[in-house]
């Protein structure tokens, strides 16, 4: 059976994250996916979200007050884009009194978890209430949903024909670009600045479409937190897509090559970027000739230790850019150098750049965007 | 070296010196007179005072050592209430100073000088609850807290922000809203004082501040302005999730602010070093001091190398610490005015006005449970045993009903009785310095707490220093990690909390209490108001807003520019137009 996969959030101009990162882990611990999409995000960012991920229901954890209104206004985003499907629960403590839950109630929420609820109530609310699958009928025009369910059903396994699109206007020639590199080198951080790079330069009518992977906890569910942290990839013509690897090793999930074959088919992205785990030495998630993708960038922190270790990274051997990211930490420079000698060793041709993606209008972040997307400059 | 690596040294090295200085008065006898009679100087010095119950009580309390060594110990190690280290007071007369001030028996005094924080629907509503409030007050001390969509920058008009506007804080998005915010009130005189709890957006609403204080008062009152505001960014980072820009910009602008308060507003506190909002997040008192500390001093680094003077800024920094059940809290304030006092001179040379670390304490509310509530009446009472044992400079109790809602008047006030209980109706601070200070269990615990933050900080300094550490979220996730024991002790019922997990009652009833909200109608009022400043000022804002930017990027005092800038901006429209030229800050998870 598919796992449940529901999202978590706290509501804007709210930073109370302290109980949802709680029940966040509780919730996989039992076998749930859980997108968690993190602090301050507004009931447009949340119901996009939900629908693009096609959860089956979404959890608001409120404290800073002003639920009724906010809860209200996700259940009628919801129901305007035809996803009345996605049930809506939440808490907030004391915050939330049993006479707003009941006017909550009656807004069409499923349930509001009061001050004292033991966590094991809320995992066995979502298991039971939401342990079956939402039919896959469909009837909407709306076409993030449509995607959506796509992906839902490669992830199942079954086959899928590419052809939701009633969409009008040009179709896209779709690059895949996948993006690789060791747990905390920096990879979300560089696909939110290239995403913010994407909307500032193409017109209105351009898309793009990230598949972001997250390791399932062994035996269990999976917290896909990628989009917690991604500011400017929260916007109408992103499409994104939290997969977990459900114990494939390597860096992607098992439908991984089947979801971007499909979302490059679709015709609507320029480009879709693929985010893998944080992977280890042995990792090539692309393959060695990467037949999935048009170019493979390996990003890597300047803090890999011993220059013996860079021999044993198969994706230097495979990678078409490679970027060393927090280049201001000490030992970006030994890095650079080190990795260059490295490079000069295989036997492919090799961007080597630098940069600091968490800096603002970082120069380098502005050359790799060049480079995937060189049409635009 | 790192600051926070020869702090670790220094701290040691001051111990160490105690201990050599101990044995060298006790090898010799010149040295050892010499304690003696400084010894006899200070017993003699001390005032006598008569209590009401006709008792005779010197104003300080002194252990009775003869031995020098124990004697030179006592006064190196602790210091004199005053003295450096200043482990059990800032200053000397802490809380008697008040005492004095009485007036004849039976004249009508005004209640203690507490911050009551305060802060709910609209600016007129915070407003008329601020001189509640302080109706029997000498001395107003207003302390404001805001609503979501403040605390974030963003504005009132913004989609889905509507239902959050003057919940749980009151709603600024303009100058003319701080104005009705502190009508009546003379900003301009000693007795008025204004605290401002907020960070990100902080240099934006303290620029509103002075200019709506310029148009009540003139141009002149900008030097007589007495208050504190948060602008802790790095607490932020680590615990609170209140940040806009991102790091580097954020200390920015921050120092912006901070320079031109040490130069133009001598009584200003520009910057309270927030321990308060980690130890709500779930740290353990440990996590606490260790990251506020650290932090405190990381601004302190960063101030310096923009060539800002320790002994112009150091003076005008305080620091804002929770108080909760923990047993650590027993010496925690104290180990804290140490390792800031032999920091701020060892380190960073700062003069004894930059050394002494002033301090605010609140009472906990993580501690505070819905469970029985009325118990926590009693937490906030021990609570404030707690800091005053540790002298506080300033004290703020929770109320009772806090779980639930933004105080109520009557707990709200119960609140602030509590306080005048301890240190007005009782009699354990207001005759004596020291009265529960220097007890063989305070010592063992700041031993053991001293050491742990010590501990810590070598923690931090492995990750890169402070700013690297939060870079790596190395605080935060200590914090979550530390929040997740907590919960899981609370559930498994290790740690007993009265009413929830022990002798909770059968079948308890949900408290009938009033909520406070703010209505529909007041909401669109502010969001009409937001629109009507923006049509005002539709010609001016655009320029406004341009000039800011470049002084942004040409690296100006950003400060001096948003004073200007929030005549005719909205605060919705400056973040808006600051973080496209410096970017938004990424949260961390």
């Amino acid at each position: 059976m598919e796992p449940i996969r529901i999202l978590t959030a706290v509501p804007i101009c709210d930073g109370h994250d302290s109980a949802i990162n709680t029940i966040n882990l509780d919730l996989i611990r039992y076998g749930i996916e859980v997108i968690y999409l993190g602090f301050h995000r507004s009931a447009h960012d949340i119901v996009r979200a939900a629908i693009q991920e096609d959860v089956r229901a979404i959890g608001i954890s409120s404290y800073n007050g002003g639920h009724v209104e906010f809860f209200s206004e996700v259940l009628s985003l919801l129901r305007g884009r035809d996803c009345g499907h996605i049930r809506v629960f939440g808490g907030g403590g004391a915050t939330i009194t049993k006479a707003d839950a009941e006017v909550m109630y009656q807004h069409g929420v499923d349930q509001i978890f009061f001050a004292g609820t033991p966590l094991e109530e809320m995992v066995r609310y979502v298991q039971t209430r939401f342990s079956t699958p939402v039919p896959a009928v469909i009837n909407t025009s709306f076409e993030d949903r449509l995607i959506a369910v796509k992906l839902s059903e490669i992830e199942a396994g079954k086959s899928v024909e590419a052809q939701p699109s009633n969409r009008v206007g040009p179709r896209r020639a779709t690059k895949v670009y996948g993006i690789s590199g060791p747990g905390g080198a920096g990879k979300t951080t560089l696909i939110d600045e290239l995403a913010l790079r994407f909307l500032r330069t193409f017109p209105a009518d351009h898309r793009l479409a990230i598949l972001s992977h997250d390791p399932s906890v062994v035996g269990s569910g999976a917290l896909l937190g990628d989009r917690a942290t991604m500011v400017y990839s929260q916007d109408n013509r992103v499409f994104m897509r939290s997969m977990a690897t459900r114990g494939l090793a390597g860096g992607l999930a098992a439908a991984s090559e089947n979801a971007v074959k499909f979302l490059r088919e679709l015709g609507i992205f320029d480009a879709v970027i693929i985010e893998t785990v944080g992977t280890g030495q042995e990792a090539l998630p692309f393959g060695f000739d990467h037949s999935l993708t048009d170019l493979a960038t390996l990003v890597m922190p300047p803090d890999y230790g011993a220059r013996l270790q860079l021999q044993k990274i198969a994706m230097l051997d495979a990678a078409d850019i490679v970027v060393v990211n927090k280049a201001d930490l000490r030992g970006a420079r030994t890095a650079v150098s080190e990795l260059e000698s490295r490079l000069r060793s295989t036997h492919r041709e090799h961007t080597l750049l630098q940069t600091q993606a968490n800096r603002h209008r970082d120069p380098g972040v502005d050359q790799i965007f060049r480079t995937l997307f060189p049409a635009t400059v | 070296m790192s600051y926070l690596g020869q702090l670790i040294e220094s701290v040691r090295g001051y111990d160490h010196f105690v201990e050599a200085e101990v044995a060298g008065v006790r090898k010799d006898p010149a040295k050892a007179n010499e304690v003696l009679g400084r010894w006899r100087d200070i017993v003699a010095k001390v005032g006598k005072t008569r209590t009401p119950t006709g008792l005779e009580l010197p104003t300080l309390a002194l252990p009775r050592y003869d031995d020098p060594g124990e004697i030179c110990r006592f006064l190196l190690e602790g210091g004199l209430p005053g003295h450096f280290p200043y482990v059990s007071a800032a200053y000397s007369e802490q809380y008697l100073s008040r005492e004095q001030e009485e007036g004849a028996a039976g004249e009508k005094k005004g209640e203690e000088p507490t911050r009551l924080f305060a802060g709910l629907g609209i600016a007129e509503d915070t407003n008329q609850r601020f001189h509640y409030l302080s109706r029997n007050q000498r001395n107003k001390r207003l302390s404001t807290a805001f609503d979501g969509p403040t605390l974030y920058g963003v504005g009132a008009l913004v989609p889905g922000v509507f239902g959050k506007i003057g919940e749980g804080g009151v709603a600024i998005d303009t100058v003319e809203d701080v104005e009705r915010l502190y009508a009546g009130f003379d900003l301009d005189q000693p007795n008025v004082s204004v605290s401002m709890t907020i960070s990100g957006p902080a240099p934006i609403l303290l620029a509103m501040y002075i200019a709506a204080a310029k148009h009540r008062f003139g141009p002149d009152t900008v030097s007589k302005l007495r208050g504190t505001i948060q602008a802790d960014v790095l607490k932020e980072v680590q615990a609170q999730n209140e940040l806009i820009f991102p790091i580097g910009p954020s200390l920015r602008f921050l120092a912006d602010m901070v320079e031109f308060c040490s130069v133009n507003m001598p009584r200003w506190y520009p910057i309270s070093i927030s321990g308060y909002h980690i130890a709500e997040a779930g740290a353990t008192p440990v996590q606490q001091a260790a990251y506020t500390l650290s932090n405190g001093f990381a601004y302190v680094d960063y101030f310096k190398n923009k060539g800002m003077d320790i002994n112009v800024f150091g003076p005008r920094l305080s620091f804002f610490l929770d108080c909760g059940l923990d047993v650590e809290y027993v010496a925690l304030a104290r180990v804290c005015r140490k390792i800031w006092a032999i920091g701020i001179r060892d380190v960073f040379h700062g003069d004894e006005r930059a050394q002494r670390l002033k301090l605010h304490t609140q009472t906990s509310g993580r501690s505070l449970v819905a469970a029985d509530w009325k118990n926590n009446l009693t937490r906030t009472a021990i609570e404030l045993v707690l800091a005053c044992m540790n002298a506080t400079n300033s004290c703020h109790s929770n109320a009772a009903d806090e779980p639930f809602t933004t105080p109520s008047e009557e707990y709200a006030r119960y609140a602030a009785h509590a306080q005048a209980i301890l240190l007005e109706e009782s009699g354990i601070f207001k005759h004596m310095m020291s009265t529960l200070a220097g007890s063989p269990g305070m010592q063992v615990v700041g031993d053991a707490v001293q050491k742990a933050i010590l501990d810590e900080f070598e923690a931090i300094e492995g990750q890169g220093g402070v700013l690297g550490a939060v870079e790596r979220r190395y605080q935060r996730s200590q914090i979550q990690a530390a929040a997740h024991v907590l919960e899981s002790q609370i559930s498994n019922g290790t740690r007993p909390i009265i009413g929830l997990n022990r002798y909770a009652l059968e079948d308890l009833a949900w408290p009938e209490l009033e909520t406070i909200r703010t209505p529909a109608k007041k909401k669109k009022i502010h969001q009409e108001r937001v629109e009507d400043f923006h049509r005002r000022h539709a010609g001016e804002s655009q320029r406004a807003l341009d000039r800011l930017a470049a002084v942004v990027e040409q690296g100006g005092n950003t400060f001096s520019e948003l004073i200007n800038c929030v005549e005719h901006c909205s605060l919705g429209q400056i973040t808006t137009r600051l973080a496209e030229v410096v970017g938004r800050f990424r949260p961390m998870v």
